[in-house]
């Protein structure tokens, strides 16, 4: 079915259309990096050593340096400044920003358009998954034996903490990054994003912020504080914390602009007839998470912020010995760790809902107790940070309190989850590999969430925490939960990303070995947290060697899952064959506009006249009053696919 | 479920709805304004809840006064905050002078004021020589207000070393600059396009805008320095 054509892409812009973005590019952003990092190291290693705060401020300000002139060079500040002048862009100016004639370039590039963003961040996304999931190998290569002497202690310390922020920072932007951008504003009706060049900034300051976290290694022997960096061990650690605090600092600048955008977009861009009602429920889990996240992602900035100054100009905020509170720091962390699960966890949901409600050919079960239950999650999340606090000792008469509130949480979930079995109750079910990961997160996530209520309970919490039956926990809620929803998700949106079919053989190949990967090296993790075994040690009594050993094997084959994953995404984008607009008959606004997606989306506003999950339901008449003869998108039959 | 609405249907060669955001001819001033509004809510509901945790930050070290060290000690080599077993030795340091800090207030809030009131004039379709001097006032004030700023760092009776009321104070300080400089920054784009004619009675939402973010950092400003004062 085509509604639209191309058009914009047709025109021919002048020899001035862009202005200095056309100079402006990732390789030049390198180069005005590494300069502004230069100049930040001349600044805090001649002019402000006499600060008496050494390293620290040298290096602090090397990497403000890197991430002014990175920004500076890939053009962040161009608009800001066409502004402040006065300069509003032309017609030319804002064809130009949306990549129009520019090919592959314009993914190298500071684009606007949010399916060129949507695809850098799927790309980011996976690099950094590399990166962590390397990190992974090294540490469970490590703890293959009891006296493995693979890393050093110091080295192994590093190894997790960064493992342990890389992976956070990409499962945050996972589902938000790529979907949010690419998918949300043609689900919703909408020709971009509402602030187009924000959307191109929050991706650009990620990309800012990844060399400063991986400069760490190479930083007085690299952090070694774990991710959550407790104060005051965090305050005594080398140089290379200082660029930890910096990347999140950045990042959550990054975070922050993109859930602005994205509700700002939900809420002012929906196309005619597309009321809040007739959202679909990843548009409902995107706005949420990115509501939660504003919430979260400023105490994030305050607690790093705080560390920064406690390290780079001598403030005493979390330091107990100059009259500082450790505590602080932790239950600062800890307003934003917790919700951030829910910012990771709610827009996968809701992705996952749609591949429920798509592949099962039915209407999602119960709409408005699913949207309930997302925002039962996003109130609760906020009061249950204590949780993480039961064995510090801070405010024991507290410990009922949030054991009962976290408990409650599990209510809200319970009922999300619910309304995925639903939806897939007695469905006709299509069995497509986006189904495989549902099925799979369905799984994984119901060990994941039973293990989190005995972790909320506070006896219980007395024997586990620390230990890696808590590892365990989280690895099957965000790896086996959320982080298999991003994959659904892609395996669901491919076709409509790439405009390649993915290979669905090589796909199912992968999928049985991440489903059993994921199997063996969490229940080996179980089984070490039953034995007792602690966290974040690189080397353990020989009671442990056996589920060690096991968790190993299970991580390795983890591994060859994803790189089969890879393998199949990098061959189905070359390769694959070609996807039509709606290879899965689904009935959201996606899968209405061509593949691939044209620049604006669609070429005449569509009007919604129905939600987006009716299956099996007649079609509706179409609307007499319109001229001329209306195309009629979402035509597909109801059984349209099922077998 | 979707039909195709064809009475608006661009033309070839029109600008896309999404790339016009700012200055394209899809959208109206009043469309503009509805997002960037709602937009700089959020902006400003974020900025609240870190403002918040500031707070927190000041009455959490302040009542828990660990070690005595709230009102902390001055610390130097002949003057160490521990003895030779290592227990904290206290010397009060005095507390910053009230003038400076409620002096930054009061300059900020002029500020803010004067971007207020070029927002009424903009709106009453006042001229470009009405609006540029309001709002080139308004970016002075908070210039001062950086400066002041600034000039408090370098006259407090200590140093960002010197206990927990120290160390919030200052890092109140380096808040408020930064929140200054964003004024500043906006307050200076405003005044420049005031100056080249970009607001009229039907064109003045970016003034709004503006203030809503001025009179957001005057107030947190405010009770900032009322905290810091009074509450010590």
């Amino acid at each position: 079915m085509t509604i639209t054509e191309h058009y914009v892409e047709d025109t021919v812009l002048g020899p001035k259309a862009g202005g200095l973005y056309r100079r402006q590019n990732f390789f030049v952003a390198l180069v005005t990096g590494i300069l502004g990092g230069f100049i930040g190291w001349v600044i805090g290693q001649e002019l402000l050593q006499g600060s008496n705060w050494g390293t620290d401020m040298t290096t602090t300000t090397t990497g403000v340096g890197w991430v002014i002139g990175f920004s500076a060079g890939i053009g962040s500040f161009n608009a800001i400044f066409r502004w402040i002048a006065g300069r509003d862009e032309d017609r030319e100016d804002q064809l130009y920003g949306a990549g129009v004639g520019q090919g592959w370039k314009r993914y190298f590039k500071f684009c606007t358009d949010h399916k060129v963003v949507g695809t850098q961040y799927l790309v980011l996304v996976m690099v950094l998954f590399g990166v962590g999931g390397t990190l992974a190998m090294m540490i469970r290569t490590q703890l293959i034996s009891p006296h493995m002497s693979f890393l050093s202690s110091q080295t192994y310390n590093s190894i997790v903490t960064i493992h342990g922020m890389v992976m956070i920072i990409a499962t945050i932007i996972m589902v938000s990054g790529p979907f949010a951008n690419f998918i949300l504003p043609i689900m919703i009706g909408a020709k971009d994003m509402a602030f187009p060049r924000l959307n191109a900034l929050s991706f650009w300051t990620v990309v800012a912020a990844v060399p400063p976290i991986l400069s760490t290694f190479f930083l007085g022997g690299g952090t070694d504080s774990g991710w959550t960096t407790y104060a005051p061990l965090s305050v005594q650690s080398p140089a290379a914390q200082d660029m930890f605090c910096l990347t999140i600092i950045t990042f959550v600048v990054s975070v922050t602009v993109a859930g602005i955008n994205t509700i700002t977009t939900t809420v002012t861009m929906r196309t005619k007839g597309m009321t809040m009602g007739r959202l679909p429920i990843f548009v409902w889990g995107s706005i949420v998470s990115a509501g939660l996240g504003l919430y979260a992602m400023p105490a994030f900035l305050m607690a790093q912020s705080a560390m920064l100054t406690d390290r780079v100009v001598g403030t005493s905020m979390y330091a107990p010995a100059q009259g500082g509170a450790g505590w602080l720091y932790e239950n600062t962390f800890w307003i934003m760790g917790h919700p951030e699960v829910y910012v990771i966890l709610l827009p996968a949901v809701g992705a996952l809902i749609e591949v429920a409600s798509t592949f099962s050919r039915k209407p999602v079960f119960s709409y408005k107790v699913m949207v309930g239950g997302i925002f039962g999650v996003a109130g609760l999340a906020i009061m249950v940070w204590a949780h993480h606090m039961f064995t510090t000792g801070w405010a024991p008469t507290l410990a009922d309190p949030f054991m009962l509130t976290t408990e409650l949480i599990s209510i809200p979930t319970g009922i999300i989850f619910l309304c995925i079995l639903g939806t897939i109750w007695r469905g006709s079910i299509w069995t497509k590999l986006p189904m495989y990961f549902l099925y799979l997160f369905l799984w994984n996530f119901i060990i994941g969430g039973v293990t989190g209520i005995y972790l909320s309970d506070v006896p219980a919490d007395q024997y586990f925490h620390g230990n890696m039956f808590v590892t365990a926990h989280f690895h099957f809620t965000l790896l086996g939960g959320a982080m298999i929803g991003a994959t659904a998700a892609v395996c669901y949106w491919f076709p409509k990303m790439t405009a390649k079919m993915l290979d669905e053989r090589i796909g199912k190949v992968a999928f049985w070995i991440i489903a059993i990967g994921i199997q063996i090296t969490y229940y080996g993790q179980f089984w070490e947290g039953f034995q007792g075994m602690p966290r974040r040690i690189s080397n353990y009594a020989p009671i442990f060697a056996n589920a060690n050993l096991m968790s190993t094997i299970g991580a390795y084959t983890l591994m060859t899952g994803w790189l089969v994953f890879l393998y199949c995404i990098i061959h189905s984008w070359r390769h694959g064959e070609v996807a039509p607009a709606n290879p899965w008959h689904a009935k959201s606004l996606e899968w209405m506009v061509p593949t691939p997606v044209p620049l604006e989306n669609f070429l005449v506003d569509p009007v919604v006249t129905a939600d987006p999950y009716g299956y099996g339901e007649p079609e509706p008449a179409v609307e007499p009053d319109r001229e001329p003869e209306p195309a009629v998108a979402g035509s597909s039959s109801p059984e349209g696919g099922a077998s | 479920m979707t039909v195709i609405d064809s009475s608006d249907t661009p033309q070839q060669g029109d600008a896309p709805q999404g790339h016009a955001t700012e200055g394209g001819h899809h959208e109206t001033p009043a469309q503009r304004h509805q997002k960037e509004h709602m937009a700089t809510w959020m902006f400003i509901g974020g900025d609240a809840v870190f403002f918040a945790l500031e707070i927190f930050f000041w009455f959490y070290l302040r009542s828990l006064n660990t070690t005595g060290m709230w009102i902390g000690a001055k610390c130097s080599k002949l003057n160490p905050c521990t003895d030779g077993l290592g227990n904290p030795i206290t010397h009060p340091i005095p507390k910053a002078a009230i003038g400076y800090t409620l002096g930054v207030a009061a300059l900020i809030i002029v500020s803010a004021a004067f971007i207020w009131f070029a927002e009424i004039q903009g709106r009453d379709g006042a001229s470009r020589k009405a609006l540029t001097p309001l709002l080139g006032l308004g970016v002075l004030f908070s210039l001062a207000a950086i400066g002041l700023q600034f000039y408090q760092f370098q006259v407090l009776p200590f140093t960002t070393i010197d206990g927990t009321y120290a160390s919030v104070f200052t890092f109140f300080m380096g808040s408020n600059i930064a929140h200054f400089l964003l004024v500043a920054t906006i307050g200076t784009g405003l005044m420049n396009r005031a100056r080249i004619g970009k607001y009229d009675n039907h064109n003045w939402y970016q003034l709004h805008l503006g203030r809503l973010f001025a009179v957001w950092v005057a107030f947190s400003c405010a009770v900032l320095a009322v905290l810091a004062s009074f509450f010590a």
